[in-house]
């Protein structure tokens, strides 16, 4: 079957020479992230992120199951990813390829074992019945750097998520409808990010020959197909490594991951402001002349 | 070429105004892409497009911006060699399309000793010469009846980009200033920058200068100007933005 | 709090005896399988496990579709490395059978295979074969991927794959959770299972004898401040690795000598390349 046409050996050599040099094609420095964009749906936990030309859309939904028989105290909590054909002809339906395993497992990693949804607090009743939390992540259009915008997408789409409020009278479990109760937000603990550091060779600097790698953050389809490794760095603002994952690939000097890992944390810390401050529009947006709006108005008073 | 004042859109399966289509005492009436003739006399477009017509030559097609390439006889063309074989080089054109087929004879000068070494990963300038529905296209780097290269051949160094097909083909357009409505080129020309391009009609252009830089401006230039569709003062404005950054 | 931690602190030694910087006892052997174009078995710790290597041989497009992961060498310009792990229903305590597609598994197989690709010279065979390396996990004890890179690089020195360096591997975790601040806390070489469950802990693989990070995997929740110290104690145990592995192959190429296998002068040649 045809395939997508790899670089040409010009495109290859070009890009290379380039950013050696410190330029890349759309004129970014090379630490510099693209467009961000994050929109929510008008239902709650949907999720709408657009970096450069990657689009992808998170949506959360909530049910209520049977846990696990062998952790009666915890909620279910599952990511789900889907790289259709409608992100690239390269990806088949029922047919994960490696991106995908990679992706779905760094997601998997960073949000779901780094604990970030406290799971706990989704059981109901314990051994019989608790929330399962499902977050689908749907890939709409690929230009590289699927990693940092998938995870930007699930923790946004997390956040924003509301579940029904329940209450338990004796052995009657109640699920509120909104209409009755105005849905919860999640029991949330800390937001982790990823960084994708990807890495070109190196180069010889100074007078003694000292080789320094170069790399890019937030890389495009191209530059990701010419890429020698990388290395996805997750951590939160508080400084807190969830995962670090640099699978094979070309060597790079210990140092470099240091440094990356430095960097990372104050990416994270923009990542986070720009959500915390896209959270907080949302919200503003959504109470406008609302209930929360009237009440208080009250207490003003 | 067409020299219509007001422009004509069509919709697959419009019914096209009779009054629109050419005709010519001599030459018969020649359709172009976009458009299929239903027998006996019945003209339907096949793709939303403008309609553009020539009345000194009696042409008529549709003229769309649309995603995928399919050769035509006589386009000129980028590829990227995927692999040689005996005496082919299999050439990509587009994504997920089949190769197409380039002759190792048939290039300047080519003879059975003394063929061009292109390797898997090389690019090539050619022009479709043979083009099917149900074969996979042939290109050649030379002129059957002059045997000159004409400026076809390998394309060695330089950067590679994607441009949509409608600005290809306005790029490719003999008067592409007035008719094409692109200036960025000759306006980065004008500006200083030393360059050379060339542009294939599967939606490649490729440039090449000294300076990197140079590469880089005149890259973007077209690929902003193509993405946001700018006007004619909006790219003039897009070059003079662009050189001051450079410098 | 963890038992670990808690007893460490009172005589600076492990739960098995050792201290920060010990390396488990290793036993490492080339050639167990005879058939095989080459395969070694290796022991860290209670982690045992066997590779056995075929190929480089042409590449069998039946096989693509089995759930081995492949990485290009040298720019997809030479041979292909196909990695593939398989657990014995035994080799951990609860005994469980694992699913072909299980994305742990597929992850870690991609890790080591594009590793490997970084330091195997596969242009010397061009880009239509490939070395299939199968892993077999025959008992679990932590550091489970660091042990399965070494294992592989000891089998490809067997079977005689040309590789610029060994690629090794090692675990190193620290005394301190995440949540605990203190400056106190000591980094710990080469985990066991009882240790990894409890702290956290990262997989570094370098090549050979250098400070070059081929590969990093770090799934625990750590202070940005731990990954340093981390990183350099997993660094020093993979020089340790190393040194193993290389006294492991020229044993095994003493022996050879003795028992005539190849000739001295052949040996002088080959064996003193450093």
């Amino acid at each position: 079957m045809p395939r997508e046409a790899e670089p040409s050996q010009n495109e290859k050599d070009f890009i290379l020479k380039a950013v050696r040099e410190g330029h890349r094609l759309d004129g970014r420095a090379l630490d510099e992230f693209r467009q961000l964009d994050l929109k929510f749906g008008d239902q709650y936990g949907v999720a709408d992120v657009t970096l450069g030309k990657t689009r992808i859309i998170a949506k959360v939904t909530a049910e209520v199951t049977v846990p696990y028989t062998d952790r009666p105290f915890d909620g279910i909590f599952t990511i789900t990813t889907e790289l259709s054909p409608m992100a690239s002809p390269a990806f088949e339906v029922n047919r994960p390829t490696e991106t995908e395993v990679l992706l779905s497992r760094l997601l998997e990693k960073t949000v779901r074992r780094s604990n970030a949804l406290d799971t706990e607090s989704l059981c109901l009743v314990a051994g019989q019945k608790c929330w399962s939390i499902r977050v689908d992540l749907h890939v709409l259009s690929h230009d590289g750097n699927l990693i940092d915008a998938s995870c930007l997408a699930v923790v946004a789409a997390l956040r924003h998520f509301r579940k029904p409020d329940t209450s338990m009278e004796g052995d009657t479990l109640t699920v509120y409808t909104p209409a009755e109760r105005e849905p919860v937000p999640l029991s949330w603990l800390h937001s982790p990010f990823c960084i994708t550091f990807s890495f070109f060779g190196s180069i010889s600097v100074g007078e003694d020959g000292e080789e320094k790698d170069i790399w890019l953050l937030d890389t495009t389809l191209l530059e990701e197909q010419l890429r020698v490794s990388s290395c996805t760095i997750s951590m939160n603002k508080h400084g807190e490594i969830c995962q670090v994952a640099k699978p094979g690939g070309a060597p790079v000097e210990a140092v470099t991951v240091v440094q990356c890992s430095s960097l990372a944390l104050q990416k994270v810390k923009d990542l986070s402001d720009f959500v915390d401050q896209k959270l907080a529009e949302d919200s503003k947006h959504r109470n406008k002349g609302g209930l929360l709006a009237e009440l208080s108005a009250e207490n003003a008073r | 070429m067409a020299t219509q004042t007001d422009k004509v859109y069509v919709l697959p399966g419009d019914e096209i105004d009779s009054a629109l289509i050419p005709s010519h005492p001599k030459h018969p009436l020649r359709l172009g892409p976009g458009l299929r003739h239903v027998p006996p006399s019945d003209l339907f477009p096949t793709t939303a497009g403008q309609l553009v017509t020539d009345r000194r030559k009696n042409l008529i097609w549709v003229e769309s911006n649309g995603g995928r390439y399919i050769p035509a006889v006589g386009d000129l063309v980028i590829g990227t060699i995927h692999h040689g074989a005996a005496d082919f080089f299999y050439v990509t054109l587009s994504d997920y399309t089949s190769n197409a087929t380039l002759p190792q004879l048939a290039f300047e000068m080519a003879s059975k000793k003394n063929r061009p070494q292109l390797h898997s990963g090389n690019l090539v300038y050619a022009r479709v010469s043979l083009a099917n529905r149900h074969m996979d296209p042939e290109l050649e780097c030379v002129s059957p009846s002059t045997g000159k290269a004409e400026g076809l051949g390998p394309l060695s160094e330089g950067m590679l980009y994607s441009i949509s097909l409608g600005m290809a083909r306005r790029l490719l357009m003999r008067k592409s200033a007035e008719e094409g409505k692109v200036v960025v080129l000759d306006e980065l020309g004008a500006a200083g920058l030393a360059f050379e391009t060339a542009v294939g009609r599967n939606g490649k252009m490729w440039v090449n200068s000294k300076d990197i830089k140079t590469v880089l401006v005149v890259g973007r230039a077209v690929t902003e100007t193509d993405e946001k569709s700018l006007t004619v003062e909006q790219q003039k404005k897009l070059v003079r933005r662009l050189i001051k950054e450079m410098a | 709090m963890p038992l670990d931690t808690s007893t460490y602190n009172l005589a600076l030694l492990r739960v098995d005896g050792r201290r920060w910087n010990e390396l488990r006892q290793q036993k490492g052997q080339l050639g167990v399988q005879p058939s095989a174009d080459g395969s070694a078995y290796l022991e860290m710790g209670n982690t045992k496990i066997q590779c056995i290597i075929s190929g480089p041989n042409e590449r069998d497009l039946s096989k693509s579709t089995s759930s081995a992961s492949t990485a290009p060498t040298s720019n997809g310009a030479g041979a292909t490395v196909a990695v593939s792990i398989m657990i014995a229903p035994f080799a951990t305590v609860d005994r469980k059978r694992r699913g072909r597609n299980d994305k742990r598994l597929q992850e870690m197989q991609t890790t080591i295979a594009s590793g490997l690709a970084a330091t195997v010279q596969g242009q010397s065979y061009g880009p239509r074969s490939t070395i299939h390396i199968s892993l077999n996990v025959l008992s679990q004890d932590g550091s489970l991927l660091a042990c399965l890179i070494n294992a592989a690089s000891l089998a490809l020195v067997d079977a005689g794959v040309p590789m610029t360096d060994y690629l090794v591997a090692c675990t190193a975790g620290s005394t301190s959770s995440y949540a605990a601040a203190d400056e106190e806390a000591d980094p710990l070489l080469d985990l066991n299972t009882q240790e990894e469950q409890e702290l956290p802990f990262l997989t570094l693989a370098t090549l050979g004898a250098t400070d070059k990070v081929v590969a990093m995997v770090c799934e625990s929740r750590v202070q940005l401040t731990r990954l340093e110290g981390m990183m350099a104690t997993a660094a020093d145990g993979c020089k340790g690795v190393r040194d193993f592995l290389d006294g492991v192959v020229r044993d095994k190429g003493e022996l050879m000598v003795q028992e005539g296998a190849i000739g001295r002068g052949e040996v002088v040649s080959s064996m003193d390349l450093d």
